[in-house]
């Protein structure tokens, strides 16, 4: 008898490790709460400001949708964060929703299968009519439907030391053209002996060599665009070596700090020491460099940031210019989410006014919605104000599948240039070769 | 009809086996069966090859052949691994036994001093060497040497390499003391006695006793640390993540890059698999340098 209850009782506990086994593994969350039930839906985010940004938007889409939301931390640089979510995403394990780290990562992700197509719910969603044009562009793939929505936006352009320029006689008006900027980073290198123009480059700096640093002179050069219809890419034009030509003078002509981009972490020292420091007088950068990387409760704040800092459009290769306008907190959800009629419920929450005037005011994106404009908490925040008024102004790329590996390419293109081991033309080959062997020879043009 | 006893214990010993080779099967050859086969595919962790792999023979390996940051981190590789494993860890490691197998004063204090390193975990140990060496003119390093009058410098940047060497000789010389510890207690003291008697100088019997006597430690060691430091990872993501330009690239950082930075699977794979080749080769080597079955 004895040993019959305990035989029972071992089974019973098998039967239950095993329940809570193959609970954990499957990933179906449901807790009980007074009876009824509840889903969990993980959102995957990194870095503390954006994760204090989310915590203050989740009691109320917690009670909104009656559902609870549980953050999962992820590891804080851009490419850390998106190789571990990659990683999990081919394994089948990722949270149910996250955002890309940059547009062109977006298209590779759909071909993937990782992202749960929305666009019946966005397009159904009360938030829709208020999103600016170029959001919904940016919104929207190749083929029409959305499966990442661009619920922020950064505008990004060049941002100078306009006290040091102007207490050097050196002009801070808007360069004419390519020739005209790299005139003014020389005059600046021969007259304070400082850095005149950085652009962010190399394997270290990840997606951002290509987003925010190439992909802002792109519009202006020879080869406005990279993307075709028929999802072939412009790699081979004339566009494109120019384009790596400026950085090549740049480097060669020791305009812009080399040492600190070959290292870990190539922003910290340019964009946290140097501009601050006023060693470094003019960076491309985002609408977030005046708030979270030089804003007055930044850790590496300049003075009265808005008025001794100031913006230039990015000149075209021989005149006009361009600001370039790119997705922020680019919001999709897990096509193999348990609960994914859900997810996308809190991914439109993700995207309402109070949420992106949250993470507007600790990281310095605009929402992208007109409505912002009128909410209370959005008027304070004087420097992105403007902004939003002009945001429709901006130009931006178009993305097609491989635009990834674009990305990668010219962050290796770069990084040579960087170590001075090529030239422009052969930067372009690198460019191309690696495009080449990832994509196929019919992709690149 | 029941087994024979003998048969029976000979099951039983089998048996025994069995649990370790469930792990083995399970997290070691099927894993790598499993890189092997997709180092032949297209494999990647975005774009279209994630959702539809596709077999590519041996394209992966025809590259790798052609890609000069391979072979930028095959020789950043040998040269860590002979510089910090082969000449940092073992000279110094075998000086340190050497040192505190004589009678000195505070002999505990320089044990300890020479263990701790290998308590600290490898990123920790990359964060504290990042806070001595990064910073320029503001680094500990800088400081110190600056009271000889050596100007301060990015150390990791300036001599990335001679830096990494240095970090990973400091953590590893704890392993190195160790093992020739043991192997210098196994030498008979009589055989010393015998030189002295005979009048043999301590270079001769350096040279000509604990050397010669030390072979099988050495060569264990070798194989040990070889293999181990090939496979380091942590300790130089965190110090230099392989920059600057791939200068501290070597093939574990290398097959990270290419995985899960440019998120190629299969051609990391492919690297990993030739990497494999080379860790298999350098220890059959060894074994055969040490005329030992294992």
């Amino acid at each position: 008898m004895k040993a019959t209850m305990l035989r029972a009782v071992i089974a019973l506990a098998i039967i239950a490790v095993a329940v809570i086994i193959s609970r954990a593994v499957v990933g179906s969350r449901v807790v009980a709460i007074s009876g009824a039930s509840v889903a969990t839906i993980r959102i995957a985010e990194h870095r503390q400001p954006r994760i204090d940004a989310l915590n203050k938007s989740i009691p109320t889409i917690e009670k909104q949708l009656g559902v609870i939301i549980e953050v999962v931390e992820y590891p804080a640089p851009e490419k850390d964060y998106l190789s571990k979510l990659l990683t999990e995403l081919g394994a089948g394990n990722a949270p149910d929703l996250f955002t890309a780290t940059f547009d062109p990562d977006v298209p590779d992700m759909v071909s993937a299968g990782y992202l749960a197509p929305i666009t019946a719910e966005v397009k159904a969603w009360d938030g829709y009519d208020q999103l600016f044009d170029v959001a919904k562009k940016l919104s929207t793939s190749a083929d029409g439907q959305i499966y990442a929505l661009d619920s922020m936006l950064a505008v990004e352009q060049i941002y100078f030391r306009r006290d040091l320029l102007d207490k050097a006689g050196i002009s801070t008006a808007q360069p004419t053209s390519w020739k005209d900027l790299l005139d003014r980073a020389r005059e600046i290198k021969a007259k304070t002996g400082k850095y005149g123009l950085l652009l962010p480059a190399g394997i270290g700096w990840g997606g951002g060599a290509f987003s925010e640093g190439f992909a802002l002179f792109v519009p202006g050069s020879k080869t406005p665009q990279l993307a075709n219809d028929d999802g072939t890419l412009n790699l081979n034009g004339q566009g494109v070596r120019e384009i790596f030509g400026l950085y090549k003078s740049l480097i060669d002509e020791d305009l812009m700090p080399i040492e600190p981009l070959l290292g870990p972490e190539p922003w910290a020292i340019p964009k946290y020491t140097m501009f601050p420091a006023g060693d470094l007088m003019a960076t491309t950068c985002g609408t977030w460099c005046y708030i979270y990387d030089w804003g007055k409760d930044s850790k590496n704040p300049v003075p009265n940031v808005t008025k001794n800092v100031g913006t230039w459009a990015v000149p075209g290769r021989d005149g006009g210019s361009s600001v370039t306008v790119s997705g922020e907190n680019i919001w999709a959800a897990n096509a193999k989410s348990a609960h994914l009629d859900l997810a996308k419920k809190v991914l439109l929450a993700l995207s309402s006014v109070q949420a992106t005037v949250a993470y507007a005011q600790l990281l310095g994106n605009v929402p992208a919605r007109k409505d912002a404009a009128d909410n209370k908490d959005f008027q304070t925040l004087t420097e992105l104000v403007p902004v939003l008024k002009n945001v429709e102004n901006g130009t931006f790329l178009k993305t097609a599948p491989g635009f990834s590996v674009v990305s990668e390419g010219v962050a290796r293109a770069t990084d040579a240039l960087l170590r001075k081991q090529t030239d422009a033309a052969g930067a372009q080959a690198i460019l191309v070769k690696y495009a080449k062997d990832l994509l196929g020879n019919n992709v690149v043009k | 009809m029941s087994m024979p006893y003998e048969t029976r214990v000979a099951w039983q010993n089998r048996m025994l086996l069995v649990p370790a080779l469930v792990l083995l099967v399970g997290f070691i050859l099927i894993p790598a069966g499993a890189a092997i086969y997709i180092s032949f595919t297209n494999d990647a962790l975005s774009g279209f090859a994630a959702a539809h792999p596709q077999f590519v023979g041996l394209k992966n390996y025809v590259r790798l052949f052609s890609d000069d940051g391979f072979w930028n981190s095959l020789v950043v590789t040998f040269f860590f691994v002979f510089g910090s494993s082969i000449v940092g860890q073992f000279v110094l490691g075998l000086a340190s036994a050497l040192a505190l197998s004589r009678p000195i004063a505070f002999k505990p204090v320089f044990n300890a001093a020479i263990l701790l390193p290998n308590a600290a975990p490898e990123v920790v140990a990359g964060f504290i060497w990042i806070s001595m060496l990064a910073g320029g003119r503001y680094s500990t390093v800088s400081r110190i040497v600056g009271l000889f009058g050596i100007p301060p410098q990015n150390w990791l940047q300036s001599v990335p390499l001679l830096m990494i060497i240095v970090v990973n000789t400091w953590r590893g010389i704890a392993f190195a003391m160790i093992l020739m510890t043991s192997g210098l207690s196994a030498v008979p003291a009589e055989v010393y006695e015998a030189a002295c008697m005979d009048g043999a100088t301590p270079r001769q019997v350096f040279w000509r006793i604990t050397l010669p006597l030390l072979r099988p430690t050495i060569l264990l060691y070798m194989l040990v640390s070889t293999a181990g430091t090939i496979a380091i990872f942590g300790l130089i993501y965190t110090l230099t993540r392989g920059g600057p330009g791939g200068a501290t690239e070597i093939i574990g950082i290398y097959i990270y890059n290419q995985s899960f930075t440019a998120y190629q699977l299969g051609y990391g794979s492919a690297v990993a698999v030739i990497m494999l080749g080379v860790s298999v080769a350098i220890g059959a080597i060894y074994v055969r340098i040490l005329k030992v079955q294992v």
